[in-house]
């Protein structure tokens, strides 16, 4: 690993001033798990020069019902989202999120806005010493679209690039109407990602930091769910992950929100789904339709057509759930 | 003439312990503690990356960014001009010149080519290239030449500090010519494919050739009610052993020091001897605690091993400071073994009461591979057997022994056995048991070797099925595949699957026991830290055989101290070493009665003996007191018998050391190996419908260990190997781009070995019939679990699809393909 600066900070200010001073040659650390990663197998050709410390900032950790809604401080560890009280009983998806995060130990390092702005896992991009310079990283091929594309995009590419959200947390809080709160705007968490540019992954601006979660209170009768598909139990980004969350008027759905993640270059709202469930009830008929129209518009890459279908399938199971 | 003290070591046959003590104080008892568990769970275990010495330097080696390309050109002159950088070596360095990998050439590995199993002795073997050509394929210390991405070839730079030696690699500038590259063994056999090593073969791919007929497969087609024909694959998986690999080698003066993270360590320092023209006694070696090799530190003549010894030595005596070469993560999945991609094809007769006829089998591996043939030959009764192996070389990652090489042996076995099943509708414990070559019922050879060794007549295999048939609930749970849906809408399935797999038979072994003057005991030999909890139990059969308190033995085996165990193989433990340490104890502790009885005269005076009256036949030793057997309370404490022996001879002589040795088999020379570890899996699944994944509920496992010396050792393994062996065939798989052949998944999280947390249950059953031929009848349990798991996995799946899925690691994406495929037989609609 080569070497850089380190600098730990006291304060959200001296943070953004930090990153403004080493205008964008700077990245925030927090918890580590993502960006360390990265630094050993020099993924980039050229990386930053600086680390900014926030951990050093006292009580940023925070977890608390306030202004009616859920305030989560950018610090608060995915170990201790997913053991929370308040969110597993009243913010269900995001707590099971939480824990089907990683493995004990780094959810024990990795925070929430960490979890929120990492980068995609495409073995092309994160082949060690930069090997393929994809357009991710300012090159000009997708080494996927004709390679090992098994994990990659069932959605179409971003100017190409076919590499997918991973967070498992995303796409919880986006079912559950989050905002971002960052030190310049406070943002709809599904407008937190970048759209057009694959080379960024959120549309944070070089000296932009997320300072808050913001979860609204859910409505008294609806419910939400998370369900993971990996590989391992133990250990493993998703292959297609999904959160649901759907308020009733007795047996009939009044609105729902679906989000699909690691089918994307950003977690895929799955809009269609989430319009054809309101005003019917959730039966197994009704979800099954709901899955195939959100899964209408997929294009499978040559060895990823298998998501479309754990992808439906975890729709199913995460509206049924909300009944 | 005594050989034996002469020290000459006559090849033994087998020998089987026909000495099994009725009781025993330690030996097989429960609550022992690991002797190495706290060092280890502790962090204070010390790997051989942890050695620093003063004024170590760090080496890396470069991995080709290609795989397979040439160096055309090659300036190192940045990195030597790099501060810090303390010397260079260059691919063609004139030193290296003369230093091949291959390593076969000490005579401890002689015949390792011919080890490979019961196929090879019986098979119409051919090498497709020249033996020279063979040897070359191992490749060279640092080549000019990579065959695949990772290789590590051109320089390796000793430097102050990792990140220094780093740095420097990356100011090396290389002009590389690019060569056409192949990376499937069945691309690779077509006419006109690019040639993956021309090196070795300028004409094609092929390396090896294998025939093996037994009987007549034809005639057993034309005998049989039915005939199927399938096929199966297994992609290519890797150690991803836990401690990546490194040596430490410090050159003073006439002398080398060796740090090895190695498995047969003792043969790395001979090749390292004979390659660098240093004497054996001027070689020093420490084999500090292994990081969980899974048997990837095991082939003296890879890279990983011998490679970076000689690289360290050069540069260590170059720069007169110690040198530490080390792969990193990426460089332990570049270089060390995997197991390769095997195309395998079935044709197999039988008759309608499920006796098999007849097995021909179809095998085109990639690099080098398992034939598929040998569990058929080894351990059943099928009269007419049939193998067309052919081997083709890509552009892959090395491949040879690791987590038992047998891993594609159980699992054809365990195809042919459930396929059968199917095609009759019958449950494959019946048809398992029909073509068994169990007791008393086994190949020629080997019913004759138990006969002439005094083993039992007994079924232990039917004994085990019986075992497992109650724990698991078998006869209630099995069903015709594909018939059962659970509540949760899941697909359930339950699979059983046996062999008769591992028991390695050969392997020599050396070990001394030496007790000090106050009456404690040092084993010594050196062994590397593989090898199932070999401290303790070693400590345990000393213990037990010399009448002493447990705590009174110990097992340091990291340094070198004339005798080493688990030359030249891996796979053999306590099936061998063991007599070694026993033989060893017996005769220390007839020493030590021999003491307590016989005065010890120095000058003029006579000092008594502990027990002047008796002769040693009166006497035992138990919990570290000897007494006399007619009246236990007349006792002295071994501590005080040796005190007695050595009172005036001055402290610098041990009062007590004997040493023996113990040769089994050798290779090349057996019909094949004697496997008698008989057990039997069973498994179940619940396999969703709609994402295709596969939730492993319960695996029972029973194994007939001959003899458990310590059972929770034996049931770690158990555990060890069940959730191993799921990875294995669930996700285990290493991943190439088709491209470039760059290995994708080259790291922990993208490789997926599974963990404690990914199987629910597993029930771990030993069976101790005492038919082994270690001592005390032990058997051995080390590699057979992972091995045979995935065959039960699989076997699981299909009964709960009703369709297979004979494509190994078998992930969601195949898993739901099958599952359509089944829906479309049945005529589901969709």
């Amino acid at each position: 690993m080569k070497p850089f600066k380190h600098y730990d900070v006291n304060t959200l200010d001296e943070a953004v001033s930090a990153l403004q001073n080493f205008a964008g040659k700077a990245k925030i650390i927090a918890g580590g798990t993502d960006i360390v990663g990265m630094f050993k197998d020099e993924v980039f050709a050229e990386r930053p020069e600086a680390l900014i410390n926030i951990k050093t900032i006292p009580n940023l950790d925070y977890i608390k019902e306030e202004d009616g809604m859920l305030k989560i401080g950018p610090l608060a560890l995915l170990e201790d989202i997913a053991h929370d009280e308040l969110i597993k009983g009243k913010y269900t998806a995001l707590a099971e999120a939480a824990r089907r995060t990683a493995s004990p130990h780094i959810r024990e390092m990795g925070t929430i806005s960490g979890n929120i702005c990492q980068q995609c896992r495409c073995w092309y991009f994160r082949s060690p010493n930069n090997r393929f310079n994809c357009i991710r990283k300012g090159g000009e091929d997708c080494y996927a679209e004709e390679g090992e594309n098994r994990y990659h995009s069932i959605f179409g590419n971003v100017k190409d690039c076919l590499a997918v959200n991973p967070s498992d947390t995303a796409p919880a809080l986006i079912a559950l109407g989050a905002k971002v709160k960052t030190s310049k705007r406070v943002l709809e968490i599904a407008d937190f990602y970048e759209k057009e540019e694959p080379k960024k992954t959120t549309v944070l601006d070089d000296d932009e930091i997320v300072v808050e979660i913001q979860v609204p209170q859910p409505a008294a009768n609806s419910k939400s769910k998370f369900e993971k598909f990996a590989i391992r139990k133990s250990i493993d980004f998703p292959i297609v992950n999904c959160a649901s969350q759907v308020e009733m008027d007795g047996d009939t759905v009044k609105s729902a929100r679906v989000c699909l993640n690691a089918v994307f270059a950003n977690p895929y709202v799955a809009q269609k789904a989430a319009e054809y469930v309101v005003g019917k009830t959730l039966d197994e008929e009704t979800v099954t339709a709901a899955a195939d129209l959100a899964l209408q518009d997929a294009k499978p890459l040559t060895k990823n057509a298998y998501k479309i279908t754990i992808a439906k399938s975890l729709i199913k199971k995460t509206l049924l759930a909300c009944k | 003439m005594d050989k034996k003290k002469l020290g000459i070591m006559e090849i033994e046959p087998l020998v089987r312990d026909r000495y099994i003590q009725d009781e025993f104080n330690l030996i097989g008892k429960r609550g022992i503690s690991r002797m190495c568990g706290k060092e280890k769970a502790g962090g204070r275990a010390e790997y051989t990356r942890d050695v620093q010495l003063p004024g170590m330097l760090y080496c890396r080696i470069l991995p080709s960014p290609y795989a397979h390309a040439k160096i055309k050109s090659m300036n190192t002159e940045k990195a030597e001009a790099l501060p810090g950088v303390r010397a260079v070596l260059r691919y063609d360095d004139p030193e290296l010149a003369d230093k091949p990998l291959y390593g076969l050439e000490t005579k401890f590995n002689a015949g390792h080519l011919a080890s490979d199993g019961q196929a090879f002795y019986h098979g119409k073997h051919e090498l497709a290239v020249t033996l020279e050509q063979w040897k070359q394929g191992a490749g060279r210390v640092l080549d000019g030449v990579a065959w695949w991405e990772g290789h590590p070839v051109g320089a390796a730079v000793a430097a102050d500090t990792p990140e220094l030696a780093t740095e420097a690699l990356g100011l090396i500038e290389i002009e590389w010519e690019e060569l056409p590259l192949v990376l499937d063994p069945l691309e690779a056999l077509k006419p006109g494919a690019p040639l993956a090593a021309e090196e070795i073969n300028n004409r094609n791919n092929i390396i090896r050739k294998l025939k093996v007929e037994h009987g007549d497969v034809e005639k057993g087609f034309k005998e049989a009610d039915k005939v199927i024909k399938f096929d199966a694959r297994r992609r290519p998986y890797t150690v991803a052993d836990a401690e990546p690999m490194s040596d430490v080698i410090q050159w003073k003066g006439d002398n080398v020091e060796i740090w090895a993270h190695q498995q047969q360590a003792y043969d790395g320092k001979i090749i390292f001897g004979m390659k660098m023209g240093i004497p054996l006694n001027r070689i020093k070696l420490h084999v500090p605690y292994q990081g969980s090799q899974f048997g990837g530190g095991g082939n003296p003549m890879m890279h990983h091993t011998h490679g970076v010894h000689i690289i360290s030595g050069i540069l260590s005596k170059r720069t007169g400071r110690p040198v530490k070469t080390f792969y990193d993560r990426k460089d332990n999945f570049y270089n060390l073994s995997q197991d390769t991609d095997c195309h395998t094809s079935f044709k197999v007769g039988f008759k309608n009461d499920g006796t098999i006829t007849s097995v021909k089998i179809d095998n085109i591996c990639a690099k080098m591979g398992q034939y598929g043939i040998d569990h058929f030959e080894e351990n059943t009764r099928i009269p007419n057997l049939a193998l067309n192996y052919l081997e083709a070389n890509i552009n892959v990652a090395p491949a040879y022994w690791f987590r038992c090489e047998q891993n594609h042996n159980a699992l054809c076995l365990s195809l042919v056995i459930d396929h059968v099943a199917a095609a009759l509708g019958m449950d494959p414990v019946e048809v398992s048991l029909k073509n068994d070559g169990a007791e008393g019922r086994d190949m020629e050879y080997l019913s004759k070797f138990k006969v002439e060794h005094g083993f039992p007549d007994r079924d232990s295999l039917a004994e085990a099925i019986e075992m497992g048939k109650e724990a698991f609930d078998w006869d209630s749970k099995w069903h015709a595949p594909g018939t059962k849906m659970l509540p949760n809408g899941k697909l359930h399935g339950v699979g059983f699957t046996w062999d008769h797999e591992w028991d390695d038979t050969r392997g020599t072994a050396c070990a001394g026991v030496l007790m000090h003057c106050d009456g404690t005991v040092d084993i010594l030999s050196q062994k590397s830290d593989d090898g199932l909890n070999a401290m303790t139990t070693h400590c345990q059969i000393v213990a037990e055989e010399m009448g002493l308190k447990l705590a009174d033995v110990n097992f340091r085996f990291f340094e070198e101290v004339g005798f080493q165990m688990m030359t030249p193989d891996g796979s053999c433990n306590l099936a061998v070493d063991a007599y070694c340490t026993r033989n060893a104890a017996r005769e220390a502790r007839q020493k030590l009665l021999e003491y307590a009885t016989t005065p010890v005269k120095v000058l003029e005076i006579e000092y008594p003996a502990a027990f002047p009256e008796h002769h040693p036949d009166d006497l035992d030793v138990k919990d570290s007191i000897v007494y006399l057997k007619a009246n236990p309370d007349k006792n002295v404490p071994v501590a005080e018998v040796v005190k007695r022996a050595v009172l005036n001879q001055g402290g610098t002589r041990a009062p007590l050391f004997t040493w023996n040795w113990h040769r089994q088999g050798r290779y090349g020379t057996e019909e094949g190996r004697h496997r008698l570890t008989r057990q039997a899996y069973f498994a179940e699944v619940e396999v969703d419908p709609e994402t295709g994944g596969v939730d492993v509920k319960t695996i029972v496992n029973i194994n007939d260990v001959g003899k458990a010396i310590s059972p929770e050792t034996c049931e770690g393994q158990q555990y060890g190997g069940d959730y191993m062996g799921v990875g294995r065939a669930l996700a285990e798989e290493v991943i190439y781009d088709p491209k470039t052949g760059v290995k994708l998944n080259a790291n922990l999280i993208d490789y997926k070995v599974f963990t404690m947390r990914d199987i629910d249950e597993t029930v771990n059953l030993l069976l101790e019939t005492g038919m082994g031929y270690g001592p005390y009848g032990l058997n051995g349990i080390g590699e057979c679990i992972a091995t045979i798991v995935p065959g039960v996995i699989g076997n699981a799946i299909y009964n709960a699809i009703g369709e297979r899925v004979d494509d190994h690691p078998m992930t969601p994406d195949k898993v739901l393909a099958a599952i359509e495929k089944a829906k479309a037989k049945r005529g589901d609609v969709k």
